[in-house]
């Protein structure tokens, strides 16, 4: 495992000497939990944002950095809940805050048109914090996931040095520190700024 | 400009983010909270009376040696009591004097619990106002906001006079806590409802 993290930090590093050009990419980001993150919160998230950055060391190729923040929230209804032979009662709320910091490689599919798809991966960390607040008492656990991430987008050409694109990412962070394995799917939707 | 059109955007998506984070509860009966635990090896369904005092003692934490206690206000504790009264009646209870030798003792009990917060321009009452660009200069000494909070509590506590620790105390057969943010005014329907609710998710008590 630290061989991979090794290589994927040389290969990001080495990147700009090779790079033929870069972009940044803002993008706004709808979640969708899966897993165990859908058993804690089960509602969609709309309040998200990522941000990328690809240095392009071939034509077709870019490696860099992949951020962002995904906050889910569920509201739950008064219930009973259970835990040994303590009974509380009351309404709950839940949150789940996720951070993904990854090192990311995309293959871009060379077209002649305006639309250019691209497949990509990412390797890194996410933390994540979740909160469940109950009366004026929050219980919260936290973890610093390792995590991967596939990814599938369309860069649509706007002007010279400016995209538009849709994609998915699906994060998935091992089990890690007080959590259970977290994985949501995301679609995003930004501005890419620069040139491949 | 690019470089500007890109600051303003994310500058834009995470203000936009953060006023949206999502706040939680809108009312104060939505924070209510209601906590129950009992000895699962105690069989409540053998016991038919009880005992309680007619006053809700007041925990406040400081009480030296010699000082009486305090209690909640007799208007409200009488409200409370019958309201316990009348739960523990619908569970096949019967409410009998501490001289007539009750199967178990019910004491209740509550409490407050105010917790401040405060923030303030700490570094006001050095700078005293040499840099009047940075907002609060001329505040000395410091200008501060606080806020706070206060919840009330009420225990109900069942204990068999029989059964005792090693230390010889009688332990807690049942606990119910009821837990709320004050308001300032007593809320009838509110401690109602959480006293009602203590009972209710405590079915092995029923004794009929």
């Amino acid at each position: 495992m630290k061989k991979i993290y090794i290589i994927a930090i040389v290969a990001l590093l080495a990147a700009p000497v090779f790079a033929q050009s870069n972009y940044t990419s803002l993008q706004y980001s709808i979640g969708f939990g899966t897993g165990d993150m859908k058993d804690f919160i089960g509602q969609t998230s709309f309040r998200g944002f990522t941000i990328d950055y690809r240095s392009m060391v071939r034509s077709d190729l870019g490696v860099g950095l992949d951020m962002g923040w995904n906050v889910f929230y569920e509201e739950m209804e008064d219930a009973v809940y259970e835990y040994n032979n303590i009974t509380y009662s009351g309404k709950q709320w839940h949150y789940s805050n996720h951070f993904p910091i990854l090192l990311a490689v995309d293959y871009y599919k060379e077209t002649s048109g305006k639309l250019t798809p691209y497949a990509g991966f990412g390797l890194g960390t996410m933390y994540s914090l979740q909160n469940t607040d109950m009366g004026t008492y929050t219980f919260e656990r936290d973890a610093w996931h390792f995590a991967i991430r596939p990814e599938l987008g369309v860069l649509i050409n706007v002007s010279p040095g400016l995209d538009l694109t849709i994609l998915g990412k699906y994060y998935y962070g091992l089990k890690a520190g007080d959590l259970p394995a977290q994985g949501y799917f995301a679609l995003n939707l930004g501005f890419v700024f620069g040139q491949f | 400009m690019k470089r500007g059109f890109k600051f303003l955007l994310f500058t834009a998506a995470l203000a936009l983010l953060w006023g949206c984070y999502p706040q939680g509860p809108d009312y104060a009966e939505e924070m209510d909270v209601v906590l129950t635990t009992h000895n699962d090896e105690y069989d409540f369904t053998s016991k038919a009376t009880y005992a309680r005092p007619n006053r809700i003692v007041k925990i406040t934490g400081n009480l030296e040696d010699g000082e009486d206690p305090e209690f909640i206000p007799d208007p409200y504790a009488t409200k409370i009591l019958k309201m316990i009264d009348d739960n523990m009646a619908a569970l096949g209870w019967t409410k009998i004097d501490v001289a007539a030798n009750p199967d178990l003792f019910l004491f209740p009990a509550s409490w407050e619990t105010t917790t401040v917060f405060y923030w303030y321009d700490y570094w006001g009452w050095w700078y005293g106002g040499y840099y009047p660009g940075w907002g609060y200069g001329g505040y000395y000494p410091p200008y501060y906001m606080y806020s706070s909070y206060t919840t009330a509590s009420v225990m109900m506590t069942l204990i068999d006079p029989d059964v005792v620790g090693g230390n010889g105390n009688p332990l807690p057969q049942w606990t119910g806590v009821i837990n709320g943010l004050l308001t300032g005014v007593f809320d009838e329907t509110r401690v109602e409802t959480a006293i009602d609710k203590a009972f209710t998710i405590s079915p092995y008590l029923n004794t009929k």
